[in-house]
């Protein structure tokens, strides 16, 4: 006998609220939280493409004020597999560049009466300075340096899979790049604390931030030692205006100190796996041949499991049973 | 003939080592009596000064008036109303005006608007270089002879330390201090913040406090080999703090230095929400550097308190954290938060505090104020020291509501302020 996917999902939520109105940083996701996202993110990743009416009559607006393309590609699908009417503004189109600020434009869209804005900014703390004033639930797709809350969870998911475990104790997670200007780190970070993974980052002191060893990690400069014995090998993209900036002199050398190459990742475990939060700079972040062919490559698995965690979140966080209401002060 | 009583206070007033009950009588705008149970005389306007303390009129020399030019965020009066409600009678208007103080004619207008005004003596500081852009020399005896009290290009900062150096020289010749912001741009950049642990947390870029150290080295360096007059404005780091104690224990007279409130009281934790109030430069720093200028304080590394009053319009700050407007306006909270922070928290004596709120920014600008000396200009506040209160930025008397410290508990505030021998202020009403 065959599941009906939407009682399959009833089931699997059994009942249960998320407790914030808005996601906009891992440190509003409780425990109980993360293991209702991921129960719902693997039952929705069960029915695949599965259009499911739960959000039949919601409208979600994808506000990127910086350019994407998987993250809002994702957001649109998840919501439309959920029924939901959806419109994309991204930032050549929206009206800040005619000099209309953040809250104003937000304004605007809330008034179309939407029930999930998803946020992307290059300014770090837009969505949570946006969650306070529209009545919208808002999403961080990523603000800044700061945090992108959906990579992290999808992350979590896909390691937590793998593994075929609820926590990462005793397992040792090694984020390679730029850590300074990444909020897929922030996010990433976060949430590994939380789930008691180890956690060690290699990159060059010019892209570390000051004081990053307080989220309880280990600081290496040489990326092998990083790597050594290592679960879960996470690179993170460099950008080319890195260099010009003065954080590195060259792509090239860096590739070569902290580009992921098979020798490198033969350094983990041999069950270890290699994430990126994509879009991958082949050969620079992640040598060629790794990315989409090499078995320990996890890269592509992170983005299905995305939109199974998205959905998640769209459903969860529009279709609330215990009836909890935002608050929000107009400006 | 305007005479005022002010009855059984307790009178505290560091230019004259004077911190007991006593009785001042105030005639024609001019102290003219200080004394133990002075008897009313026909005329005298008494006040009853029971249960508070007595000081000379706060003197807060940086303030942003923003009046010529920006008059939509602040104005020499509102300024001045701020200021009576928080026992300041006099004030240093910074030059980043537009037009810029960087000539004779704004100087006057400041002066002249603030006449007009008539609630608190406003004393203008002139830019060190034309429109503050760091390049050419400013016509400074031209300002000084206007009434200039002061020479800064604050906000912007000099980074040509030969132009810094020909300043300094000058500014000397024109015997009138310089007053500098200490910031090295290159090592700002972007930086929105302090760089630290929060900075971290918020993925905010930010500032490294060495941007500071450098520049007050360099400041003090170059002030001595000219021997100008230097004035080191708001200083917010453990290596300024560092670099200042160790040049006055060298014995560089010449070297003065001050700390804005919100940098003894509140660390960059504020930042956290991304609270653009929180905003400013020098930025809150983390707490260690907090601590460092205590020490600072109570070992008198710094010679005043300021606020750095910055007003901006509620636009500027409802925006991404990296945009926002830096500052924080301040003169209503600054008596309370040193009173609270420092006094309170059993870091100096009132004395203490006072002093570095009258007599000290006095002799570093060199006006005749901020003593309650027989024959001195009667600018006094009187100031319930134990009153507990929460600062409530709905209700304040500046234009503009962008302070760090609405909604914070504070002890000590302003009763009655006079300024010139007039009552200007009493109990939340100006007069």
């Amino acid at each position: 006998m065959t599941v009906n996917p939407a009682d399959d999902l009833i089931q699997t939520r059994a009942s249960r609220d998320l407790s914030f109105l808005d996601l906009v940083s891992i440190d509003q996701v409780t425990d109980k939280d993360f293991s209702l996202i991921m129960d719902v993110a693997r039952a929705f990743r069960r029915h695949g493409t599965y259009k499911f009416d739960f959000n039949k009559g919601l409208s979600l607006m994808n506000a990127f004020f910086e350019s994407s393309t998987r993250t809002m590609a994702s957001f649109d699908l998840c919501a439309k597999q959920l029924s939901m009417d959806t419109s994309n503004l991204s930032s050549s189109s929206s009206s800040t560049t005619k000099g209309e600020s953040y809250l104003d434009t937000a304004l605007t869209l809330d008034s179309y009466n939407l029930k999930i804005i998803t946020v992307r900014t290059r300014e770090a703390g837009v969505p949570e300075f946006l969650a306070r004033h529209v009545n919208a639930g808002i999403i961080s797709a990523g603000d800044g340096w700061h945090e992108h809350p959906t990579q992290g969870l999808l992350d979590a998911l896909t390691m937590l899979d793998h593994f075929k475990s609820t926590t990462l104790e005793g397992r040792t997670v090694t984020i390679v790049g730029d850590i300074l200007h990444s909020r897929v780190f922030g996010s990433l970070v976060r949430l590994l604390k939380k789930l008691k993974a180890t956690v060690r980052v290699a990159a060059p002191e010019t892209l570390l931030p000051v004081g990053v060893e307080n989220f309880g990690l280990t600081v290496y400069h040489d990326a092998d030692a990083a790597i050594t014995g290592a679960d879960v090998v996470y690179a993170l993209r460099v950008q080319e205006e890195r260099g010009a900036a003065g954080f590195i002199p060259t792509l090239r050398e860096y590739s070569k100190m902290y580009g992921i190459s098979k020798r490198r990742l033969d350094l983990a475990k041999p069950d270890a796996i290699l994430m990126h939060p994509g879009p991958v700079r082949r050969d620079i972040d992640v040598h060629s041949a790794l990315v989409a062919v090499d078995e320990r490559s996890h890269i592509l698995q992170q983005v299905e499991n995305g939109a199974a965690v998205r959905k998640a979140l769209l459903w969860l966080m529009t279709s609330r049973l215990n009836g909890k209401k935002k608050e929000i002060v107009r400006k | 003939m305007t005479t005022l009583l002010i009855q059984n206070g307790h009178v505290v007033d560091p230019s004259n080592g004077i911190d007991r009950p006593l009785d001042i009588r105030v005639a024609d705008g001019k102290v003219v009596e200080v004394a133990p149970s002075l008897n009313v005389k026909g005329g005298d306007q008494v006040i009853d000064a029971k249960g508070l303390h007595v000081t000379p009129g706060l003197i807060d020399i940086q303030v942003h008036v923003r009046e010529p030019g920006r008059e939509d965020r602040e104005t020499i009066e509102t300024a001045g109303r701020a200021a009576l409600s928080g026992g300041i009678t006099s004030v240093v208007a910074m030059p980043n005006t537009s037009p810029v103080a960087d000539n004779q004619a704004v100087i006057e207008f400041v002066y002249k608007r603030a006449a007009e005004v008539g609630l608190i003596n406003v004393f203008p500081s002139g830019a060190i270089s034309r429109k503050q852009k760091g390049m050419l020399l400013a016509e400074i005896n031209e300002m000084k002879q206007s009434g200039a009290v002061a020479v800064t290009d604050d906000g912007v900062d000099v980074q040509d330390e030969n132009l810094l150096r020909r300043a300094m020289q000058y500014a000397k010749t024109c015997d009138i201090v310089l007053m500098s912001h200490c910031e090295t741009e290159a090592l700002t950049r972007d930086g929105v913040m302090h760089e630290g642990w929060v900075s971290t947390q918020l993925g905010l870029p930010g500032v490294t406090s060495a941007t500071e150290d450098l520049a007050v080295q360099k400041n003090i360096l170059l002030a001595n080999l000219c021997g100008a007059r230097l004035h080191l404005l708001h200083n917010s780091s453990a290596g300024a703090v560092a670099a200042i104690r160790a040049a006055k224990r060298a014995g560089n007279k010449n070297i003065t230095a001050e700390v804005s409130v919100q940098h003894f009281s509140l660390t960059d934790e504020e930042c956290f929400g991304y609270n653009t109030n929180a905003k400013m430069y020098p930025p809150l720093r983390s707490r260690d550097h907090v601590e460092a200028i205590i020490e600072g304080v109570k070992d008198d590394t710094f010679d005043a308190f300021t606020t750095d009053h910055a007003p901006h319009i509620e636009p500027d700050k409802l925006l991404p954290f990296a945009d926002a407007a830096f500052g924080s306006t301040g003169l209503e909270t600054s008596f309370a938060v040193m009173n609270h922070y420092l006094v309170k928290a059993g870091h100096i004596s009132f004395a203490k505090g006072i002093s570095k709120m009258t007599a000290e920014p006095a002799r570093i600008i060199r006006v005749n104020k901020g003593t309650l000396s027989v024959g001195a200009d009667a600018d006094i506040a009187l100031f319930d020291t134990n009153r507990a209160w929460v600062f409530d930025v709905q209700k304040t008397f500046s234009k503009s509501k962008n302070c760090i410290f609405d909604g914070k508990k504070l002890t000590g505030k302003a009763v009655m302020t006079i300024v010139g021998g007039k009552l200007k202020y009493r109990d939340g009403r100006i007069l």
